[in-house]
């Protein structure tokens, strides 16, 4: 009996977390936000979410299996992957859109560069990304009136806050719960609000990346949002209208995009809502969420490699700095 | 060993294919690639002056000094570019137009000046000729191959003269493959696939000399 | 009380102490066969004073120190020395020598083991370090570094506060919980003992709070004594750990490859106040300690007073056998302890519990790709970054491993714990860490 005593080093516990299980609390967070989707949008939403769900585990199964490496749609990070992106899209959008949208995240942005783990942007985003540049017109008119399921193809409440199109804007009642026009999963900010602390309490995400990406565009857009004052913009609008919140609580939280250090998140969130307050403002497109984040997603590994901790025992950070520096 | 007429001129095709193997040549093949028209009147730019470049070069290898030899280079090349230009300009002026600014920066194409120095500076004016020619093939095929996807998924249909073949309403066209974005994805996908290829064959090669 | 100063990273871990934290402490029993090995403790191995066929009693030294780093060794029992050879040694991993010592069962009682002193007063500082030196006592929290070298620091390096570490955060474990909630006034009297010796003014009781019975049992035993004070640390592993304590109960830090005294501070465990407290009123030397044996994998998880060299398979026998098929054996708690391949190896001076584990608990796991979560990052106790030195370890790059502080890492295992793609980071840290050592010592026989 006693050979078949297990013999290895320390630590021989290791605790219950599991990517899978991670994962998992993401889905459920996701869930309001999908069913208020529903509700606002009706069956297309339904599909499209399907439709997104069902090409990115195809694409990440068949991709592996035509590489002939191991099929990991198990990890559930594919399925994270298709909702995320099928939140970002027009409800009106024909059901290709997602399908391809979804193949090009899994296999352009994610398999290509390793699989999970290793793609440097955000899948679900990087195939937002790319539909909105490739088919631009779907992207940016499909939309329904929420709860009377009518095509529509007038303004978002951002593009008639930048003044590029005609609308009336929502109060702030029909914001929270999201009765106005835009993407699947962006509008209902109540139900996204409640994954977003559900993430946070679960531990799943750090508070940092939201409070500094919500945070900086609030702030920005309150010293900077009316042309030719100061403090007048509306913050609180900014903060409603658009992508923001789907972005700041499900997006740039993504691990592999973003940094590993609690001062790093700060810094990517501060950044990604610096770069959308930018492209809102001055850029030439309505929303700049995807760009925000994408583009902090290229910064995360110059983030990791020059905000380090204080290694423990070293009086100034610089020696823990250079060591990174030179260590990457 | 007596290097092969014949080797020299289809390396260039796969084994030394300059963009996806040498990856060189990048900015027209990333700028003029938006259809096979376009690819196919660049490539034919590059070949006449990547072979005429190489054809001199070589004849007057053994004359050329070693310290000077860029110089001496870039003279031997520009002057076919200016040939090139000046004739494009004449007989296909609205070619000329689309291409602009990459058919006089021929000159400081990494293919012509490369090849240059790395084969038409040590080999015999016939090989030279070949490996010119075969080079500017490839590149050519290339640029065409890269055109003809980009063209296709991004307008739709593709455009040859008077005729056309659409792909259209069988999907709507991305634009996304008219701009960069969509002519890097192009590339590295192409690359990937030429390397896939080629690493599969060395493998087979290996495995029956193991054999 | 103290408030805490600052704590850095730590994980939440499942303790499973209830298993034994209500068995108290009991005597384990004079087992058929001590081995004692000469080297118990950090330093040069003791030089045995007895010669095989000696019969010798309780308390009684068979090896007396070597060296300025060493301790003496005495025998647990009344016996007869069976022989003087080479044995397993389960944290070593080698043979090493030990004395075998053939128990007689009497029990009898060493004439040199009498009470030293009833009270501090009727003993100087000087006559405790050579009381400690005398009965080989080492710190019994797992490093078993003699106590006498640390109660003697160079005279450049002021100490001026005294930790006494109760934290035990490992998991499973409760024999220093049990020792503070039984026997608080004499670990309080032997933490004073420690305090007189290296004459230092104030001195630190510093406890988890998941151990309230054991916070109200030492608070009562030190309420006389003004010098002394307490500190409840937050229940996070590694919160017990020298560096952690040190940075969280005075915020100062031990600098890399330095010593807790290097920052003005001594730091013992529980248990070796408790051994100390009680050898200065009865004159027993350390030959026993209390052992938590524990574990889903013992039928009753139990705390012992064993004898030094007791052999594992004997203390789990006491505890009631496996519960189930055994998959892993643990000496020491399992973030940090060691397994063990066989029941035949004695415990050490050192070892604070067994911990058997059951087989369906010791599955291998498969590892995923690192999806840089940061668990590691957040966890980690000394802010390293463990994502990384992982990763450098993994592909071999030694040196970039090296200045991302990989020799820094104290191998506690939290980032590990929490890592949901349960990749091996430690074993890789360690590999890198072995190898970076064995090139520099390499480099160096070059050199020279």
């Amino acid at each position: 009996m006693e050979e078949k005593l297990v013999i290895s080093s320390s630590p021989h516990i290791k605790g219950p977390k599991t990517v899978r299980g991670i994962m998992l609390d993401v889905i459920i967070a996701l869930i309001p936000a999908c069913l208020a989707s529903l509700i606002l949008f009706g069956w297309k939403a339904l599909l499209i979410i399907m439709a997104s769900v069902a090409s990115a585990v195809a694409s990440e199964a068949l991709y592996e299996k035509a590489v002939k490496r191991e099929v990991t749609v198990g990890d559930l990070s594919a399925v994270i992957t298709g909702i995320l992106l099928a939140m970002t899209l027009p409800p009106n959008v024909p059901l290709w859109i997602p399908v391809i949208g979804s193949a090009f995240a899994i296999v352009i942005a994610k398999q290509i560069f390793g699989g999970l783990g290793c793609n440097f942007v955000n899948p679900a985003l990087a195939g937002r990304a790319f539909l909105l540049a490739a088919w631009p017109m779907h992207m940016t008119r499909d939309w329904l009136n929420p709860l009377t399921y009518d095509a529509v193809t007038s303004a978002t409440p951002l593009a008639v806050l930048k003044g590029t199109g005609q609308g009336t804007l929502p109060g702030i009642k029909d914001f929270l719960l999201g009765v106005r026009l835009g993407s699947l999963g962006e509008t209902s900010v109540l139900a996204l609000l409640l994954g977003g602390i559900y993430l946070i309490a679960r531990g799943v995400i750090d508070y940092r990346i939201p409070l500094g990406f919500l945070g900086t565009l609030f702030v920005g857009t309150l010293v900077f949002g009316k042309p030719g004052a100061f403090f007048q913009g509306d913050g609180v609008l900014a903060i409603l209208a658009g992508g923001a919140i789907l972005g700041a609580f499900f997006m740039a939280t993504d691990y592999v995009t973003s940094p590993v250090t609690a001062r790093g998140r700060l810094y990517m969130g501060i950044g990604a809502g610096f770069i959308t307050l930018l492209i809102r403002l001055w850029g030439g497109y309505p929303e700049g969420v995807t760009y925000g984040i994408l583009l902090m997603n290229l910064v995360t590994p110059l983030i990791d490699r020059f905000v380090v901790p204080r290694y423990y025992g070293y009086a100034h950070d610089r020696a823990a700095k250079e060591a990174a520096a030179g260590g990457r | 060993m007596k290097r092969s007429l014949f080797h020299d001129f289809i390396k260039g095709f796969v084994e030394e294919n300059p963009t996806f193997r040498l990856v060189i040549g990048m900015c027209p093949t990333l700028a003029v690639t938006t259809s096979v028209v376009n690819g196919f009147w660049m490539g034919v730019a590059v070949i006449f002056v990547l072979t005429f470049s190489n054809v001199f070069v070589s004849l007057l290898r053994k004359s050329i000094p070693d310290d000077i030899r860029i110089p001496v280079f870039v003279i031997l090349i520009a002057t076919p570019v200016v040939i090139v230009e000046l004739v494009m300009r004449a007989y296909l002026p609205a070619m000329y137009e689309i291409l602009g600014i990459f058919v006089p920066l021929i000159v400081v194409n990494c293919i012509i000046i490369g090849r240059a120095e790395a084969f038409a500076y040590h080999q015999p004016v016939l090989n030279s000729l070949m490996d010119g020619l075969g080079i500017g093939a490839g590149y050519t095929i290339n640029l065409m191959v890269i055109g003809g996807i980009r063209e296709f998924l991004g307008t739709g249909q593709i455009t040859i003269g008077s005729v056309s073949f659409p792909g259209t309403p069988l999907f709507e066209p991305a634009a996304v493959m008219l701009t960069p974005p969509g002519g890097f994805i192009t590339l590295g996908l192409l690359m990937a696939a030429l390397n896939i290829a080629v690493a599969r064959s060395e493998n087979r090669k290996k495995a029956r000399r193991a054999a | 009380m103290i408030s805490l100063k600052r704590t850095s990273g730590g994980v939440r871990v499942d303790d499973k102490k209830d298993l034994s934290a209500g068995s108290p402490i009991e005597p384990a029993g004079i087992p058929g066969e001590l081995v004692l090995f000469l080297s118990q403790h950090t330093g040069a191995p003791s030089k045995p004073v007895v010669k095989v066929q000696d019969l010798v009693k309780r308390g009684q030294l068979l090896a007396e120190p070597q060296g300025a780093i060493s301790a003496a060794l005495h025998a647990p029992t009344s016996g007869k020395v069976k022989a003087i050879e080479p044995r397993y040694h389960p944290i070593q991993g080698r043979l090493v020598d030990a004395i075998v010592l053939e128990p007689d069962g009497k029990n009898e009682v060493f004439e040199g083991v009498v009470p030293r002193a009833r009270d501090l007063d009727s003993i100087s500082g000087e006559e405790i370090i050579a009381f400690v030196r005398e009965i080989g006592l080492v710190g019994l929290g797992g490093a078993a570094f003699p106590t006498a070298v640390k109660l003697t620091p160079p005279a450049d390096k002021p100490i001026d506060t005294y930790l006494l570490n109760g934290a035990e955060c490992e998991p499973y474990l409760t024999s220093d919980y049990r020792l503070m909630l039984e026997e608080a006034e004499v670990v309080i009297f032997g933490f004073r003992a420690l305090l007189k010796a290296a004459r230092v003014a104030r001195g630190i009781v510093c406890i988890e709070d998941n151990k309230p019975e054991a916070i109200s049992a030492m608070q009562r035993a030190m309420s006389p004594f003004p010098e002394l004070d307490l500190a409840v640390l937050p229940s996070r592993y590694p919160r017990g750990g020298e560096k952690q304590l040190i940075e969280a109960v005075l915020g100062r830090e031990v600098p890399p490859a330095g010593l807790p005294l290097d920052v003005g501070v001594i730091v013992s465990n529980v248990g070796t106040a408790f051994t100390l407290g009680k050898a200065i009123r009865t004159g027993l030397p350390l030959v026993e300690r209390v052992i938590s044996v524990t574990g889903e994998g013992v039928t009753r998880p139990s705390n012992f007073l064993a004898l030094i060299g007791t052999p594992v398979s004997y203390l789990i026998e006491k505890a009631g056998g496996f519960s189930g098929t055994p998959g892993k054996v643990i000496m020491g708690g399992p973030m940090m302890g060691i397994s063990v391949k066989s029941l035949d190896v004695p415990v050490l001076k050192g070892t604070s519990g067994i911990v058997v584990l059951k087989k369906e608990q010791v599955k291998k796991d498969k590892m995923l790709p690192c999806i840089r979560c940061g668990r590691c990052v957040d966890a980690c106790p000394l802010r390293l970054l463990p994502v990384w030195m992982a990763a450098y370890a993994e592909r071999g790059l030694l040196e970039e491993a090296e200045r991302a502080r990989v020799l820094d890492c104290c191998e506690c295992g939290a980032c590990a714990y929490e890592c949901p793609a349960k990749r091996p980071l430690v074993q890789w840290i360690r590999m890198a860490k072995s190898e970076i050592l064995a090139k520099r010592r390499a480099q160096n026989h070059a050199r020279k």
